[in-house]
């Protein structure tokens, strides 16, 4: 795994001879973060590895012009984020399903896919995790599973710390009235 | 709620990550992602390179396009404002109704001309009068002038 820091990281970017290199290390450095960063909101294996592949050629594209006023840690969980919802709603286009069946279909994934091994109690949690709001979701992962700091959350998801622990309460609460309720 | 909470901590803490990849994906996603930049960038510069076989013709195009539009506007402008010249339209039909044939700069003169008479004759005309009303009323000057 790469010892560079993203600074060191964007420098070595600059340099168009050095461009491949350094492009491949911050591959190396946020590919396992970032595909369970995405994992989470898409559930599916292929659908991930599809947005994490676009997710990564938009970094290629815009990393010239990333101007550090944000870290890359966070521009890069912002364009993860973006790419996973833009999935999503293009999937409820696509077949033009209301939300409810959409996240039903996502449930009977989480059944029959064979990369998930988790016990009867990891399953509920994600069944119960799957019939929050996407946005609502998208932080308790965040929160709960990347143990992510607020402020970070806040400059990923252009909202403020306020309302981000409002929805991480909310998310709570949900989750263990569904739990009682199982 | 607080009691969910600790709970949820503890499950996180005793379980492991419930979803797993198949073996070596991110051994060989740096690799795949490194190819698909590669036919990525194959592909933009196959697209500048058609962009800049197509630009010059582009360029004439547009130029063509632009100066046939400039063109039309100057030449509809140009019509559109020769109707409204200064001169009087029943004057106008009068001079081309003689003999377009035979119009120049002579009779449109003389015409001109024979209107301005037009007008001092009827200007003389109207003196006339007052000074034939003035006569067999027996208005003398020093009156009129006293009047006014």
């Amino acid at each position: 795994m790469s010892d560079y820091s993203d600074k060191e990281l964007l420098t070595l970017f600059k340099n168009i001879e050095k461009r491949n290199f350094a492009f491949n290390l911050i591959v190396r450095k946020y590919q396992v973060k970032l595909y369970w960063h995405i994992r989470k909101i898409v559930i599916k294996h292929d659908d991930t590895d599809d947005i994490l592949q676009n997710t990564f050629i938009k970094v290629w594209k815009g990393l010239e012009g990333f101007r550090e006023d944000s870290k890359l840690y966070t521009w890069l969980y912002r364009i993860a984020t973006n790419e996973s919802l833009t999935y999503l709603k293009q999937q409820k286009t696509r077949y033009l399903l209301p939300l409810v069946d959409y996240e039903n279909q996502l449930k009977e994934s989480l059944e029959s896919d064979e990369y998930f091994n988790g016990d009867e109690i990891q399953r509920r949690l994600h069944k119960a995790i799957l019939d929050l709001p996407e946005k609502q979701r998208i932080v308790f992962n965040m929160k709960y599973f990347d143990e992510m700091k607020y402020d970070d959350m806040a400059e990923i998801l252009k909202t403020s710390v306020g309302a981000l622990k409002a929805s991480y309460h909310h998310a709570v609460k949900k989750i263990e009235k569904k739990f009682k309720e199982d | 709620m607080k009691n969910f909470n600790k709970k949820l901590e503890k499950f996180k803490a005793n379980s492991k990550n419930p979803f797993s990849v198949p073996k070596g994906y991110f051994d060989d996603f740096p690799s795949r992602m490194q190819d698909r930049i590669i036919s990525e960038q194959k592909e933009y510069i196959w697209v500048i390179r058609l962009f800049r076989y197509v630009k010059p013709q582009f360029a004439l195009a547009f130029m063509i396009i632009t100066f046939a539009v400039i063109a039309y506007g100057t030449v509809n402008f140009i019509l559109s404002n020769r109707t409204t010249n200064g001169i009087d339209n029943e004057l106008y039909t009068r001079i081309m109704e003689v003999d377009p044939t035979e119009f120049s700069e002579q009779h449109f003169l003389e015409v001109l001309f024979e209107e301005e008479r037009k007008v001092n004759d009827h200007k003389n005309d109207e003196m006339e009068f007052y000074i034939h009303y003035l006569v067999d009323e027996d208005i003398d000057y020093g009156t009129l002038i006293d009047e006014l």
